[in-house]
Order: structure tokens, then C-alpha cells, then sequence
């Protein structure tokens, strides 16, 4: 195929080496377990990588990546008729330190207080906080509307303050 | 106090703290394989378009034969059939013909060691660091039938094999006429274990 040129395979390779991280932590937020967000991640950066052609002109491929995780993520609780595990906050904090790990390892308060989010809290949370898209594009990824984005955005950064930053307890005299 | 500012830079800070470990050859392996299988979906796609042709021209002629849809193969000890969303399912009958099971499979995109007997590590192939979720992606047994097996060859990343191992079951030192069990493993995928 002409158009895999090797310039085009470099374009991807960068484009990976940029985004992976965030990708996965954006999943793992939303799915809540590390294996799970680490294949979809990688399952939906072969998709965009089968597609570059059309991905690598997106004007948010990160988006197209997490949207695509997010929607295998749900055809595969689909056809496996059965729960997505729960999301269990201790089971990502005690992931031991991974080689390549930037700043030490994950906080395991902000963690569980992320996982703590209902669902859907989370994956805003994820995106518009951990991926930095803007409410548009988080409404477009979610298929909900922007005023739903800015809801939930406000219900879970009350949540994520009031358990990370709990109010002074008075002292009793 | 910490204010909204704080808390998104202390979310933001964790981006990065758990690193995706999968390396890009192995995403561009992938990758391959699903453009395969798109094309593996269209070409099925014109052949489903040019038996609807056909069977609306059988239809016209009274006398005739409408074909019935076929497994990719089928032989009284095991079946392998390619479902419409690209997964196979094999059902083992009987232990017999496993290099033909192999082959069928190997055929259908996945790069397969099969074993009929005691359970031991095929010699040819090396073992893949084991993923359990990874493995539950690629291959799920039926949760109520024996022998049983559905496999998602689009999940199989680049350079990994399935080493597929099925047994009798032995009650009281005598075969279990309903007994057949099976395991299955990540392999690195090489000539000599799964065929490439």
C-alpha cells in the first residue's frame, strides 16, 4: 500500500509514544482496572493505526482513540453478558511501579477517590481533566450534551474535594 | 483550602504514574490484523451479495437447491465455525485429528498448537508472559458445554500463538464418556509452534 509510507508508520510511532499514557490513564479511570484499560487502549490504537489515514487528520486523534477504547469497552460487556468488574481502587494502587513510571508512583488517595466517582462522573472527569478536551468534545465523545459534561464535571469535582480535603472536624471540649 | 486548581493539577499529576507498557511494533501488529480482517469482512461481504444473487435465482426455479450455511469445517470429532462478528467457535467431539484442528484453525487466522492428551507443555512453543485478561479476550470456554471454545482471532496480537491442549476426563481410572476438558495458553507464535 503506498500511502504506509515510512514517514506515515514514524507520524504513528510519535503519535503513540505522545499519547499512550494519557490514553490509558483517561481508560483506566473510566474502566477502572489496568488490564482491562491497557488492552482496550491497545486494541484501540491498532484500530487507529489500521485507519491513520483517515485518524492522523482527526482534529483530536487522542479523542478517536479514547472514544474507541471507551465503545470496545462497552460491546465487550455486551457480548460477554456479564458485569464489568467493579472498579477496585486498591487493586490499582497496589500495581507495583512499572519501568518508565514518570514523577513515582500513582496516589493511591486520588485514585480511590476517582474510582469512588459513579461511572459517568469519572469518564468526564477523565476527559476534561486527565485529557484536557473541551466540554464539545467531551460531550461528542460521550454522546451526551455539553450542559450534561458541565453537571457532572461540577458533581465530581465537589465529590473529588470533599474527599481528598475533608471538612475540620470541631474539637469537642 | 485547596480550590479547583489544586485538585485538577493533582489529578493531572497522575497522568504519566502508570505507564502503558505495550510496545508500537506490537500496536502496528495488531493493527495489520485489523485491517485483514476488514478486508477478510468485505471480501465476505461480496461473496453474502453474490450468493443473495444466487439464491434469488434459485428461488425463481421450482426444482431448486437453496445451500445451506456451512461451517468452515466439520468432522464428527470437532467443528469449527466462523461466526458472523469474525469469532470461531470449535466444538470437540471426539480426540482425534488434532493436527487437523490445527491446520483448520492456522487457516482461519489463528496461529494455533494444538493438543489432544495429558496436559504438558507443547516442546516447541515458548511460553508467553501470561496475561490472564489478555487470554480471556482471546479465547473463552463455554460456561456450560464441554469442548466448547470461542476464539477471537482479531484479539491475537502481533507475534503471539494460542497453544490449545484438550484431555479426557478420567473418573474412578475410567474415561468419562461426557468428558472433555480444555486449557489453553499464550505462546509466542514461531514456525515451529504455531506455524509463523
Amino acid at each position: 500500500m503506498r500511502w504506509m509510507s515510512v514517514g506515515t508508520r514514524e507520524d504513528f510511532a510519535e503519535f503513540y509514544r505522545r499519547s499512550k499514557d494519557e490514553c490509558l490513564f483517561t481508560v483506566l479511570v473510566s474502566a477502572g482496572d489496568r488490564d482491562t484499560a491497557q488492552e482496550l487502549v491497545a486494541e484501540a490504537f491498532a484500530r487507529a493505526w489500521a485507519s491513520w489515514r483517515t485518524v492522523s487528520r482527526h482534529p483530536a486523534p487522542k479523542a478517536w482513540v479514547i472514544r474507541t477504547a471507551l465503545n470496545l469497552n462497552v460491546s465487550r460487556w455486551r457480548r460477554r453478558h456479564r458485569e464489568v468488574p467493579v472498579a477496585d481502587p486498591g487493586r490499582i494502587v497496589d500495581q507495583p511501579a512499572v519501568d518508565g513510571a514518570v514523577g513515582g508512583p500513582v496516589d493511591p488517595q486520588i485514585m480511590a477517590a476517582l474510582m469512588r466517582l459513579p461511572a459517568r462522573q469519572r469518564q468526564v472527569v477523565a476527559l476534561r481533566l486527565v485529557l484536557d478536551l473541551d466540554t464539545g468534545r467531551t460531550a461528542e465523545v460521550l454522546g451526551i450534551a455539553p450542559g450534561t459534561v458541565q453537571a457532572h464535571l461540577g458533581r465530581a469535582m465537589a465529590a473529588l474535594r470533599a474527599d481528598l480535603m475533608p471538612e475540620p472536624q470541631q474539637e469537642n471540649r | 483550602m485547596m480550590n479547583d486548581d489544586d485538585l485538577i493539577t493533582l489529578v493531572r499529576e497522575q497522568r504519566g504514574k502508570v505507564p502503558m507498557t505495550t510496545p508500537v511494533e506490537e500496536i502496528i501488529g495488531r493493527g495489520r490484523a485489523v485491517r485483514a480482517r476488514r478486508r477478510t469482512a468485505g471480501l465476505a461481504g461480496a461473496l453474502a451479495v453474490a450468493t443473495g444473487a444466487a439464491v434469488a435465482v434459485a428461488a425463481l426455479i421450482p426444482s431448486g437447491h437453496l445451500a445451506a450455511r456451512q461451517p468452515t469445517a466439520q468432522l464428527a470429532a470437532w467443528t469449527v465455525t466462523r461466526q458472523a462478528d469474525g469469532d470461531i467457535e470449535v466444538t470437540i467431539n471426539e480426540l482425534r485429528n488434532p493436527a487437523g484442528l490445527q491446520a483448520t484453525l492456522r487457516a482461519d487466522g489463528v496461529p494455533a498448537h494444538v493438543r489432544f492428551g495429558p496436559s504438558r507443555r507443547p516442546g516447541a512453543c515458548q511460553p508467553y508472559p501470561q496475561s490472564p485478561s489478555l487470554l480471556r479476550t482471546i479465547i473463552q470456554m463455554h460456561p456450560s458445554r464441554r469442548g466448547v471454545l470461542i476464539i477471537d482471532p482479531s484479539a491475537i496480537p502481533g507475534g503471539v500463538g494460542l497453544a490449545i491442549e484438550v484431555f479426557r476426563v478420567y473418573v474412578n481410572g475410567q474415561p468419562d464418556p461426557n468428558g472433555i476438558s480444555e486449557g489453553s495458553s499464550l505462546v509466542y507464535a514461531s514456525e515451529q509452534c504455531t506455524g509463523s
